[in-house]
């Protein structure tokens, strides 16, 4: 019996792919198929946030009940989902308590989380040095710096034109070419694990 | 030559996806690509299969990241190379008692990795090692999903993070975190962004399409090692065409 699942997992997975990737190629012909599939996959999506909210919640309440370390963080979780989840019900999306929570709890929380960051950043680039002191490591840390120091103009000189030059070359045309250069790589790898779906090679979806 | 590319676009792309998947179908089918063989090395992978083989003899978990791109969207591709190296972690991990465990930070991607352990024990007859929290949603912003990753490192007597999927910036918060729990972390991304950040703070990164060569990498089957064979014939082809590109501009003065 799970067999017969398996294939008719995959073969609508592979027709589902198919027909909206044809339905790009010929818009006339396909487009309609396309973008129903397209709103039912959105559909889907939205109730996957569901199932999703629930497992984030089975997995706090479990560390809660079973009492494992750091178990009041979870507490913490749950709860504020609760009463997220009850003011927005309450209130709306829109409404002003929950605009409120947005913009005085989650807001400030991330913002601090961004400010962490930055120095971890810092801290990550120091590292590098004792951990893998290479010439691309060295030339990766110059840029960085030269970058840093021509984005604003200098405390008690101003602006210095050479290394105004430098950031134009190194944002506009080194940056942008060795980006390309990375997006090509990441454009051919996204096309051959798509290709390996729409073949049912690779089945992420139980198949 | 844009008016061409306007006109023909749809065509020309389903051109290149026929070209792709005939390569794809050829390598499989001439075998050229027997596992392991012809595949430069990359660091990241050696240090993590040497990794996968301690955690089991010392009893410590996986711990695969998948970001928090939506598989609806355009980094799904690195997301779904993340669920192949996720099913490649459980089955290596499959003799040991603490299985790998998955966070992402997008509710499908959540449903995917459980499905794809499911899945993985079901093969291996091992269904009694499968845990629906083994595959979780951590957060839905990417700084909650981050937030939500951390304990995880930290928590689970973690032994070795992969980092592969779609992350921001704030991916060195789990390199940070990898790095003060003692865990080795492997990252790539689609994201330019993350690859820098990743570049600093992994233990071993990956750069550009390496990430895309995982399931060769880690033994996921011929059909792997022939599509990473398929990238690397196409890349030398756009290598070609962007220099008569170039070429064909520099001689006939731009337009």
């Amino acid at each position: 019996m799970k067999t017969i699942f398996s294939l008719i997992n995959v073969v609508i997975a592979i027709a589902a792919g198919a027909l909206v990737f044809l339905g790009y190629v010929f818009p006339d012909l396909l487009g309609g198929m396309r973008a129903i599939l397209l709103q039912w996959a959105i559909i889907l999506a939205a109730f996957a946030l569901l199932v999703g909210i629930l497992n984030l919640m089975q997995a706090h309440w479990r560390k809660v009940t079973t009492k494992q370390p750091k178990a009041v963080y979870s507490l913490v979780v749950l709860a504020s989902l609760v009463a997220t989840l009850l003011v927005t019900a309450l209130s709306g999306p829109a409404g002003k308590w929950s605009l409120w929570i947005y913009n005085n709890l989650q807001v400030p929380i991330e913002i601090s989380l961004l400010a962490v960051l930055a120095i971890v950043l810092a801290y990550a680039a120091a590292r590098l040095m004792r951990r893998r002191m290479t010439w691309y490591t060295g030339m990766f840390l110059v840029t960085v710096l030269l970058v840093l120091l021509s984005t604003a103009p200098l405390y008690l000189i101003g602006e210095v034109s050479l290394l105004n030059s430098l950031h134009s070359l190194i944002v506009d045309i080194l940056a942008v070419a060795g980006a390309r250069g990375l997006l090509l790589g990441v454009a051919l790898g996204t096309i051959a694990a798509g290709l390996r779906v729409l073949m049912g090679a690779d089945r992420p979806y139980g198949g | 030559m844009s008016a061409l590319l306007d006109a023909y676009g749809n065509i020309l792309g389903l051109l290149l996806a026929l070209l792709c998947l005939g390569l794809i179908i050829l390598f499989v089918a001439t075998g050229r690509n027997k596992p392991g063989r012809n595949l430069r090395e990359i660091p990241a992978f050696q240090r993590f299969r040497r990794e996968v083989g301690l955690a089991v003899e010392s009893g410590k978990r996986l711990h695969i990241s998948l970001g928090h791109g939506g598989i609806n969207e355009i980094p799904a591709g690195s997301a779904l190379v993340g669920l192949t190296m996720l099913d490649r972690c459980a089955r290596a991990a499959s003799i040991s008692d603490r299985p790998p465990v998955a966070t992402s930070g997008d509710p499908l991607l959540a449903i995917l990795s459980q499905d794809t352990l499911r899945g993985t024990y079901h093969d291996l007859n091992a269904e009694r090692l499968y845990d629906p929290s083994s595959g979780r949603l951590s957060g839905l912003t990417p700084l909650s999903f981050t937030a939500g990753a951390i304990p995880v490192i930290h928590d689970e007597q973690i032994s070795a993070n992969i980092l592969a999927g779609h992350f921001g910036g704030e991916v060195a918060l789990l390199t940070e975190a990898g790095e003060r729990s003692g865990s080795l972390t492997v990252g790539g991304s689609d994201n330019i962004t993350a690859q820098a950040v990743l570049y600093a703070s992994a233990q071993e990164p990956l750069i550009g399409e390496e990430l895309y060569a995982g399931g060769a990498y880690l033994g996921a089957g011929s059909i792997h090692a022939a599509s990473l064979r398929m990238q690397d014939i196409l890349r030398w082809l756009l290598i070609a065409l962007i220099l008569i590109g170039a070429l064909f501009k520099l001689f006939t003065g731009g337009g």
